[in-house]
């Protein structure tokens, strides 16, 4: 799914792309990471959902809510991935999981952060991303 | 005498990239590698384009220009370190180098009897081959503590430590903290208690001149990447007394007198270490460093640089919220400054000071039991070497204090 983003995920692009600068773009990012809709709280935090990265902690549980549509909770002790997450979040939760197993990560290109995708940085969002789709699949097998 | 910072730096192209965002890069990684200068590249892009061939392995012309830069090479960097040629073994890096003590030396002259000390503040690569040497050999390790308020090494432990030990492995600056260690100190006591002594230079030899006769070490560790010179070379030095109770660790071509199907005789000395083709480009790009470097006093580039880190000490701590880790304004402190924001995780710190063109350094920097004693998981790192600054300096802690005020 690449360049049809879901309703919310596009509202959140063109805010992104609205930003003056960089700096503000990761502001924007901050301030995602803080209203994050569904985060993992720090107790949540388990080896079984921690996504293994060298320099900052992540965290990521994939479920149906009662509906049967994907929920995304996610939790990272570095804002810029948390609010990446978040944003994610917003963007999946609700679809279904054969929808978010075909999400691309180029959005957060689309909004302006590339630098967030390259390798020596893949450790964080990334990493994360990437566990999200594998969830998705398996859950859309399920 | 002081310095010509420009000058200097006319000599790495790579200080003038612009990044992608369109900012000028503030090369502040350093203890990670250094830039090259141009004489590095040119040597190495001479070699490839004018005498490529492999070394010691044939009778034609770009064979013996080959063998001949490979050797002249061992004699330049072995002469700016104060060795024999003999004593120099190539390795990839001062990884290689220690896991050669390791498994050449260590494997075959300890056993469960004996005593291994290392340092909380090393780095892996100075840890996990004395790990895994206990689990094969049952060799004792023990850690000599950092003092966590001043961050230099706790000699009153260490004095306790070495009593009764064979090897001693200690790094002769922390990638870390920027910290020297008292190595003359510990070479002293390491040697009045029989031990043999490993200095990992790797952090040190950019910074101060080794000389490792004159130090009186049994091995010295050394990366040529972080002293202007190219990845995938380094070397051991070591002594002749100390080759003789060496057996290679990894063997192949190159190294052997004569192979039959009953078995092999190997080469002697520190021919019999480096098997396979040689790294002839690495040398020849490391051979050019040294000689760049030669045109300077180390002691001269030491003071610049201190002279930079206590600015950048000076500064940093000014900033609410930032805390260092080491102590830059020490005089023997190489110019790397951990540090943290109380509340801006530092991976997140890190990738905002890029978008400023500031290249640091983040994470537990291959040294998780310090990491553990200074009881946090990462730390970013400032590292500074002869071409930085007082200008990139401002210009950083401008806009580190910018970032703390934005997004703290």
């Amino acid at each position: 799914m690449t360049n049809n983003w879901p309703e919310n995920l596009r509202k959140i692009i063109e805010e992104f792309k609205d930003c003056f600068d960089s700096m503000e773009r990761y502001e924007l990012l901050f301030e995602y990471a803080k209203k994050n809709p569904n985060s993992l709280s720090m107790e949540e935090w388990n080896e079984e959902n921690q996504v293994l990265g060298c320099q900052s902690r992540a965290h990521v549980e994939c479920m149906l809510d009662e509906n049967g549509n994907f929920l995304l909770k996610t939790g990272a002790d570095a804002q810029i991935v948390q609010g990446l997450m978040a944003i994610t979040a917003i963007a999946v939760n609700g679809l279904s999981s054969f929808e978010v197993s075909k999400l691309s990560p180029s959005y957060v290109e689309e909004m302006g952060l590339k630098s967030s995708l390259t390798p020596s940085r893949a450790n964080g969002f990334l990493n994360m991303f990437r566990r999200v789709i594998s969830e998705a699949e398996i859950l859309a097998e399920a | 005498m002081a310095l010509d910072i420009q000058a200097i730096r006319s000599d790495f192209p790579i200080l003038n990239r612009i990044l992608p965002n369109g900012k000028q890069l503030v090369y502040f990684d350093n203890a990670a590698t250094s830039q090259k200068p141009q004489c590095v590249i040119d040597a190495m892009t001479n070699f490839y384009e004018n005498y490529n061939s492999n070394a010691h392995r044939a009778n034609h012309t770009l064979a013996d220009e080959a063998s001949a830069a490979l050797e002249n090479a061992r004699t330049q960097i072995s002469d700016f370190f104060g060795a024999k040629p003999e004593n120099l073994i190539y390795t990839s890096g001062a990884t290689e180098a220690i896991n050669l003590v390791s498994f050449g030396w260590a494997r075959n002259n300890l056993n469960e009897d004996d005593v291994i000390v290392v340092t909380e503040m090393e780095h892996h690569a100075d840890i996990v081959p004395w790990q895994e040497l206990s689990k094969e050999k049952g060799v004792e390790v023990r850690y000599v503590p950092i003092n966590i308020e001043t961050f230099v090494l706790d000699m009153e432990a260490f004095e306790v430590a070495v009593e009764g030990a064979s090897l001693v492995c200690v790094t002769h600056t922390s990638n870390v903290l920027g910290i020297r260690n008292p190595i003359e100190k510990i070479i002293d006591l390491s040697k009045k208690s029989g031990a043999a002594v490993l200095i990992d230079c790797a952090q040190g030899a950019p910074h101060e001149k080794i000389e490792f006769e004159h130090l009186g070490a049994d091995f010295i560790a050394i990366s040529a990447h972080k002293m202007a010179g190219p990845t995938g070379i380094g070397c051991l030095l070591t002594t002749s007394e100390r080759i003789q109770q060496m057996k290679p660790f990894m063997t192949g071509g190159s190294i052997i007198k004569k192979v039959t199907m009953d078995g092999t005789i190997f080469k002697d000395g520190h021919e019999m270490f480096e098997t396979g083709t040689p790294r002839i480009a690495e040398a020849i790009g490391w051979g050019a460093a040294v000689e760049w470097l030669d045109q300077f006093e180390m002691k001269d580039i030491h003071e610049h640089i201190h002279n930079i880190a206590s600015l950048a000490g000076d500064e940093m701590r000014s900033i609410p919220g930032i805390k260092i880790y080491g102590d830059p304004n020490n005089k023997d402190s190489a110019g790397a400054i951990s540090f943290l924001h109380e509340t801006i995780q530092s991976q997140d710190l890190a990738i905002l000071l890029d978008e400023g063109g500031f290249a640091v350094r983040t994470g537990h920097h291959c040294a998780q039991p310090l990491m553990d004693a200074l009881g946090v998981p990462s730390t970013n790192r400032a590292s500074f070497w002869i071409y930085n600054t007082k200008q990139e300096v401002e210009a950083f802690v401008k806009h580190l204090r910018y970032i703390c005020e934005r997004f703290s």
